[in-house]
Parts: C-alpha cells; structure tokens; sequence
C-alpha cells in the first residue's frame, strides 16, 4: 500500500504527465472529417494514449521508465486530478443557473435516458450474441465505480453478473473517452438532436467521459460552448446525485425481469473467454 | 468483502487524509498551471490565480465530503461549491468568475488522462483480454445507449 508521502515524492510519474500534458496541449484538436460528419480529436485522448505507451503494462519496454510503483502511485491521483476540472465545471454552471431551471424538467428526465444501456445493449448481449447472466451485469448501467459496488454487493464480482460488469468497466476506461468525442461529435453534425439534447446527455457520470463528451461539442458547435458546458456539467451533477438510485431501483430489477423473459431458462455456465 | 474483490476500483485503494490530497492537489494544479500556459494565450499568472481559486473550491469540496454526513461523492461537494461560489445572487462571484476565466476546462482534464493511462494495471488488460469482442461489443452499445438514451429524452421535454 502506497502512503501519500510516496505518491508525492514520485517524481517520475508526475514529471511524465507533466511533459505529456505539454505535448498533448502542444498538437491541439484535430477534427478528422469522415462522411456523415466530423471527428473531433482532442488533447485530453492523446494525453491518454500517451500514458499508456509509457505503461508498462502495455509496452514492456516502458518498463526501464515507469514501474510498478508509479503505475500504483498514478491510480489516486486520477480522483485527484480531476477535482480542479470539476471545480471549473461547477463555476461554470453557477452562472448559467436561469437556463438550468429553464432547462429543468428535461434536464431531470434525460437521467431515465441512462437506461438506454439495457434498451441498446441487453437484447443484443443476450439475443444475437448469446450470453448469460453475466449480459446483466454488462448492460444494466454504464458500469463506473458506483455500479460496481452495487454488483459487488448483489451478486458479488466473481459472478457472471461481476464479470459482465468488470468487462464493460475495463472496455470503458481503456476506450470510454474515445467513444464518446466520436458520438458527441459525429451526433452534433448530423442533426438528429437539438446542440442542448446532446450536452445534457454528457451527463455521465464519469469526469473524463464528460470531459470528453463535452470538449468534442463545444469544438463543433464553439458558438454554444457555455450553454453545452453548463448543461452537461449539471447534468453531470444530477448524475452523481441520482445514478445510484436509478440503477439500484429502477436499472438493476428491470434487467432482471427483462433476463426472466428473454434469456435462456436453464443456468448456463460462463461463456466469457472462449 | 476483501480489497482483492475489487481489482480496480481506483477511488478505494486508499483513503488520504486532507493535508495529502491538499499536497497532492497541489501538485497536480502545478501541471494543470502550466498545460493552461501552453495552451492558452493566457499569462502564467493569470492562470496562477485562477488555479488557485480552483484549488480553493476543490479543498472547501473535500472538507465537506469528510464533514457533511449526507453521503456525495467528493466531486459532488466539489461541483456544488463551484456552482455556489458563482450564482450570480452570491457575493463576489463576479471576482470569482473573473478569476477562472482564465483557465481553460477542457486543459484541466488533460493531466487526468494522462494518470489514467498510466494507471492501467496488468489486471485491466487481462480482463479486457479474457472478456472478448462480445463484452466489447456490448460496451460500445452500452455507451452508445447511454448516449443516444438521454439526447432522446432530453429532446421529447425540451
């Protein structure tokens, strides 16, 4: 276990992401036009990207750079390094609070739109691909740290629910960011939603996924940046506030009833890994 | 339940007291200072005051996390404070704001990134190995329903 004093003194670890930053804030956006629409590249995904090439556990030979220790050491300053983000974030909604309120009702009801998980991915998971009871725990929520615990506490991780819900959580922070600068960017070209809609729903839940959602909006429409950044910020507030009870409430036991009605009726063993 | 239930849960490995996530803080608006300085055409003390405004707020955030009996996430407290310190009805939020213009959001996310690439355990790339495409497939149309979930509910009620 790592003390703090430790963490302080990694001078390795915070020199890295000291220079990646630079490099990455260096190169800048870069929008990648592709037919429907454009893909917006943004510092924060090369920063990412970065880190992982200096990972020793994703190029070894990294490792005469980067040990063990800074790999541990990097894991609580991600909480850390994104309070200030955060902090900005909420100095931005505080003066946009009018258009909140105004925005209200649709801003409270979009959180219901986080069960787009299970309407998306759970006939899927279970109908075309053919997975178990592990589908619930994939599909049942975007799958960060809080719906961890809730999986952790119903079924325990070593289940096939724990393990659909560990997967979606890895495939997450390896690809989440980039994911989502693809669909807020590709979205905002398009036309389909209104700018508002979508900067509601960067509402995630997750600062880096937020981040990025937002980021990727606010460089494809830069005339509404503050109205982009305001909603999806406080959206991002409610998220935090509500998601919990969502999933433990409403998520979690539809997926269980909805498993009840189209998975397999016998108790199948893991398909994960084959 | 044993740490090792939960291989990468990264807010509960350790639990720092305030004066290490205060140095910690620290350190990390030290990288956020001099991303924005590059980034922006900001001056470095401009940037300087706005982080330390956005050092303030996060520190006030994190007292109330451990103080406040109501359970949030430290983001939480940390947004709401942002968002309090500048209501346009709240004392000094002119100053505040004037304060923070200075610095740029989408920088601020940067060095966070980078931490996280850098976090990745062994752990994480076996379990993305063993899960498969079908746990990635299922992840992409997790996000994306997410996503597309909420812009339609939104877009009914606007």
């Amino acid at each position: 276990m790592n003390s703090a004093k430790d963490i302080l003194l990694d001078w390795r670890l915070h020199a890295s992401v000291l220079i990646i930053t630079i490099i990455s804030e260096l190169i800048g956006v870069i929008k990648v036009p592709i037919g429907i629409g454009s893909i917006l590249l943004l510092p924060l995904l090369y920063a990412f990207v970065l880190g992982l090439l200096i990972n020793p556990n994703v190029v070894r030979r990294a490792g005469a750079w980067m040990g063990q220790r800074e790999v541990r050491a990097a894991s609580p300053l991600i909480v850390i390094a994104i309070m200030p983000f955060i902090a900005k974030f909420g100095t931005i909604i505080g003066p946009s609070m009018e258009r909140i309120i105004d925005a209200g009702p649709a801003l409270i009801l979009q959180e219901l739109g986080n069960l787009g998980t299970i309407v998306l991915a759970f006939p899927i998971a279970v109908l075309v691909l053919g997975m178990g009871r592990e589908a619930i725990g994939a599909s049942f929520s975007v799958a960060r740290e809080p719906n961890i615990a809730i999986i952790a506490d119903k079924y325990g991780l070593k289940s096939p629910e724990g393990a659909g819900v560990m997967g979606v959580y890895v495939i997450g922070t390896l690809f989440g960011t980039f994911i989502f600068a693809i669909l807020a960017s590709l979205l905002a070209t398009s036309g389909l939603f209104s700018i508002e809609a979508l900067a509601m729903a960067c509402g995630i839940g997750s600062g880096s996924m937020m981040a990025a959602c937002s980021g990727a909006l606010a460089h494809a429409v830069p005339d509404m940046e503050e109205t982009i950044l305001a909603l999806a910020g406080a959206s991002n507030v409610l998220t935090y506030a509500t998601g919990l009870y969502l999933c433990i409430f409403v998520a979690l036991p539809v997926t269980e009833k909805l498993y009840a009605l189209l998975g397999r009726k016998t108790p199948a063993t893991s398909e994960l890994g084959e | 339940m044993s740490d090792s239930d939960i291989p990468v849960d990264h807010e509960s490995e350790f639990k720092p007291d305030l004066a290490q996530n205060a140095a910690m803080l620290a350190v990390v608006c030290v990288i956020g200072l001099i991303g924005n300085t590059v980034a922006t055409d900001n001056t470095l003390m401009q940037g300087l005051v706005g982080m330390l405004v956005l050092f303030v707020i996060s520190m006030i955030g994190l007292l109330l996390t451990l103080t406040v009996p109501f359970k949030l996430p430290s983001v939480a407290w940390i947004s709401l404070v942002g968002i309090v310190a500048t209501l346009p009805w709240t004392p000094g939020s002119a100053w505040v704001l004037d304060k923070v213009s200075h610095v740029n959001f989408l920088t601020l996310a940067t060095p966070c990134l980078a931490y996280a690439g850098i976090a990745i355990a062994r752990r994480e790339i076996d379990i993305a190995r063993t899960s498969g495409w079908k746990i990635f497939i299922v992840a992409v149309l997790v996000m994306t329903g997410t996503y597309v979930g909420s812009a339609f509910v939104a877009d009914l009620f606007m």
